[in-house]
């Protein structure tokens, strides 16, 4: 080899080398970064990614776009929890029931956020700014310590959707003043003092036969008085059995005290058979597609929407619908309340529910930069104004900034309760055992509701199987 | 194909891609090593490759020795062995120890699951219930649906007006997705939106709720079923009624013989064996029965079923192995009963040969 060649072979190498430096600093100082997340096909998801097309831009300089799975509700556990599972490690970043934490946490998907967290003061600041409940049930596992999984994705709790054209008739007024010697409630705040005495009544008032008199003028379908999730599927009935429950000051099996509380002698307590007799006393109010054990939170809605009753109980998130002329009856004839209560001895209503909603968390696969990119895209999607704009669009926040900004509630007629509906939120179990529990008892309550088994064998059985269940698991002593 | 021309087989040492025996043997012994000696992940795919290496040898083997009807079929094996019997025989493994999908542990624990399926105090009885309403709604749905089938066959095996549109309208239920049947039939017997109650309301002036009772629960989803899988069974029949031969109908009315006898006698021979196929068919997809039910029951009002019970266990729950030792329960039932019934046909169509 000549020197020439040598110089010639070294320069090459050298204008190589440099092309590659150059080229890599290129690519380190912007890089294309894709955040894929698995969400829910409904408006609250469906506004985030319309809001993070148009209107994100992230602070790194990076190319950051997030390709979004929308998957229908009623198969979205089994396709995140198929894709989770399998290995494939597709997602980024997942919406998750809260009740999933435990099983995917345990299964090492999620991820846990402390460290981000204590990283970052904007994200500190956020996350500290966030209802206590509302944390505390989307983000913690073990239930309520100081680990952290998630960050809100959209929060969500029930309310009454009520028929102003029904409840502010003078007649009905009138009639029902004399029947109960009790207002009958039409305003909001009327509506936020329902408790369930008061409910019973509207439920038995307001059941008309087709052609009966229903507002001034004849029902043109048979009319039913009230209607709330008591449905076989998913936490359809749980959710409510959980509500009448804590309300009647019973508790279902509490994780946060094991391993010495049981749920045996808790679950199937006196005041827990009381309080799910209680619950089952108002199926008779309700359409008759109740006591076939499919009334779930779509269907109650989707009958309200029709006009058919009086007086629902379902989650916001399926609210904007009942708004839209376009799939509502009744879009201008709504009012919005908190959800209805027990009035305890001192005169005062407890609301206690259970709450509702989705958190999003970061999967364990992600790399830094992938971590550093969905940080910055949670704190962008924290911060006030986004926040501000989502709830404008629809959605709801459990920053304490962005609800209590006076123009929070104008923004959604069923607003108003929000605030003070959140502080009476309560979750139920985060441990990895979350879908055996929640489907035996599902199976159970179906059998209560369609008067197969009356309500203490019922909760006798959920007691003997969760009893049996967390043993095994070690949970209990 | 001519054997002569093959060159001779090598002998068991030699190192050519045709000599399968020594890849046979090389691929345990290394297959062997990786499963002591590797961690799982990559004895995996060691162990897969070996398998691959030795299915090439047998295709270079065939490839020399002319054997074309087996190449022919290679590719088919191949995507069997690989879709089929594979996961088959991994979750046949499976369902001896005890794993979770979602967890990162495994441990053999032998029949373990088995007992717990078939004995455990708590999980037997809801097993055995489920195994109980399945065979109902096998010995239901495969008894309307044969009936239906049957009758729809020979009424469509005459010629009258308007047959070739009717037909398509009967096919198309068969063609929807189990989905689409669900959904509708679940607003069909809705007591608020359903034309069931809409119909019953103008006698009764009452709204009808159908699905309360187990009674009722159960015929709805056999009416489901049966209104989408009836025309499979009427397609079936129908072309062994159109195959009958016509002179023998001509003979049998020259000879005056009644109706009856002229379809146990000529038309029953000739359909037999295509009923029995529908027969066969609709059992085991009878079995397998969950989507109707998921779409219209939940599972409630005693209609759960083993599958769907299956589906919770090992896909919602994640309770992998259990879920493995409840299908190869399930397996075993199928392929007795298949046997059993396979066992039946055959001993009719040769009793007649000895009379």
């Amino acid at each position: 080899m000549t020197a020439i060649t040598k110089i010639q072979g070294l320069a090459t190498a050298a204008g190589f080398a440099l092309a590659l430096a150059v080229g890599g600093a290129n690519s380190a100082s912007a890089e294309d970064v894709v955040l894929h997340m698995a969400v829910p096909d409904w408006p609250p998801t469906r506004i985030m990614k319309d809001m993070f097309d148009k209107e994100y831009k992230p602070t790194s300089g990076n190319k950051v776009t997030l390709d979004v799975d929308f998957i229908p509700w009623p198969d979205f556990y089994t396709r995140v929890n198929a894709s989770l599972t399998s290995g494939e490690k597709k997602y980024n970043m997942a919406v998750s029931d809260s009740q999933w934490l435990g099983a995917f946490i345990e299964g090492g998907y999620f991820r846990k956020i402390n460290d981000l967290i204590d990283a970052d003061k904007e994200l500190k600041k956020a996350m500290d700014g966030m209802h206590p409940i509302v944390l505390n049930a989307y983000s913690t596992y073990p239930n309520s310590t100081p680990n952290y999984y998630g960050f809100p994705q959209f929060p969500d709790l029930l309310v009454s959707y009520a028929r102003k054209d029904i409840f502010c008739n003078d007649d009905e007024q009138k009639n029902f003043k004399a029947k109960y010697n009790k207002k009958l409630p039409c305003t909001g705040e009327e509506f936020d003092n329902v408790d369930w005495d008061l409910f019973g009544n509207i439920g038995e008032f307001f059941m008309r036969k087709k052609g009966e008199m229903l507002a001034g003028k004849p029902a043109d379908d048979d009319f039913y008085g009230v209607a709330f999730q008591v449905g076989k599927g998913y936490d359809f009935s749980t959710t409510s059995v959980h509500t009448f429950v804590w309300q009647a000051g019973g508790d279902i099996w509490d994780e946060t005290k094991a391993p010495n509380g049981h749920a045996m002698g808790q679950v199937n307590s006196d005041v827990a058979v009381k309080a799910l007799n209680h619950m089952l006393s108002f199926i008779k109010y309700m359409p008759p597609v109740a006591k076939t054990g499919t009334m779930d939170i779509f269907k109650s809605d989707e009958l309200f929407r029709a006009g058919k009753v009086a007086l629902n109980v379902d989650w916001i998130g399926l609210g904007e619908a009942s708004l839209d002329p376009k799939s509502s009856k009744v879009a201008d004839k709504l009012v919005f309340g908190m959800g209805p209560g027990t009035k305890g001895a001192d005169g005062k209503i407890n609301h206690t529910s259970q709450i509702g909603g989705q958190p999003f968390v970061l999967t364990t696969w992600n790399t830094d930069v992938i971590n550093k990119e969905a940080v910055g895209f949670v704190k962008w999607w924290l911060s006030k104004d986004v926040q501000m704009e989502y709830a404008s669009k629809g959605g709801q926040s459990a920053i304490k900034e962005v609800y209590t900004d006076p123009k929070y509630n104008t923004f959604r007629p069923w607003n108003r309760a929000w605030a003070s509906q959140l502080d009476w939120q309560k979750d139920m179990w985060h441990i990895p055992q979350f879908f055996e529990i929640l489907t035996q008892q599902q199976d159970q309550y179906d059998l209560a509701i369609t008067g197969k088994q009356d309500a203490k064998a019922t909760l006798d059985n959920v007691a003997k199987f969760q009893e049996d269940l967390l043993k095994n698991a070690g949970l209990i002593k | 194909m001519n054997p002569i021309t093959t060159a001779p087989p090598p002998t068991l040492f030699t190192p050519t891609p045709d000599n399968w025996k020594l890849a046979i043997m090389i691929g345990l012994i290394v297959a062997v090593l990786a499963m002591i000696l590797l961690p799982p992940a990559v004895s995996f795919w060691s162990v897969g490759a070996m398998a691959a290496m030795v299915a090439a040898s047998f295709v270079v083997n065939a490839y020399r020795r002319y054997y074309y009807g087996g190449l022919l079929v290679a590719p088919a094996i191949a995507v069997l062995v690989v879709m089929n019997i594979f996961p088959l025989l991994w979750s046949l493994g499976l369902s001896f120890f005890a794993y979770q999908s979602n967890q990162q542990t495994i441990r053999f624990v032998g029949l373990a699951n088995y007992i717990k399926v078939l004995a455990d105090e708590l999980k037997a009885p809801e097993n055995w219930a489920n195994l109980t309403n399945t065979a109902m709604f096998v010995v239901l749905t495969v008894t309307t649906q044969m009936i239906m089938g049957f009758l729809l066959a020979l009424m469509f095996a005459k010629q009258f007006p308007l047959r070739k549109y009717l037909l398509i309208l009967v096919l198309t239920p068969m063609m929807l997705s189990v989905v689409a049947a669900g959904v509708f039939f679940s607003y069909y017997y809705d007591p608020t939106f359903g034309l069931l109650s809409y119909f019953i309301r103008i006698f009764s002036g009452q709204q009808f709720i159908l699905m309360d009772n187990k009674a009722g629960a159960v015929a709805g989803i056999v009416f489901a079923d049966a209104w989408m899988w009836s025309p499979f069974v009427m397609l079936l029949v129908l072309a062994g009624l159109v195959s009958v031969p016509k002179y023998l109908y001509e003979a049998a009315a020259i000879d005056r013989v009644s109706g009856w006898r002229q379809f146990w006698s000529i038309t029953f021979p000739y359909i037999r064996g295509l009923l029995m196929l529908a027969l066969l068919f609709r059992t085991i997809e009878a079995f397998k029965m969950a989507d109707l039910v998921i779409l219209l029951t939940k599972g409630g009002n005693g209609t759960m079923t083993i599958s769907y019970h299956l589906i919770r266990i090992a896909n919602e729950q994640n309770k992998t192995s259990e879920g493995a030792a409840i299908s190869y329960v399930m397996l075993f039932i199928v392929i007795v009963l298949t046997n059993l019934y396979l066992y039946i046909a055959n001993r009719r169509t040769v009793e007649p040969a000895h009379e």
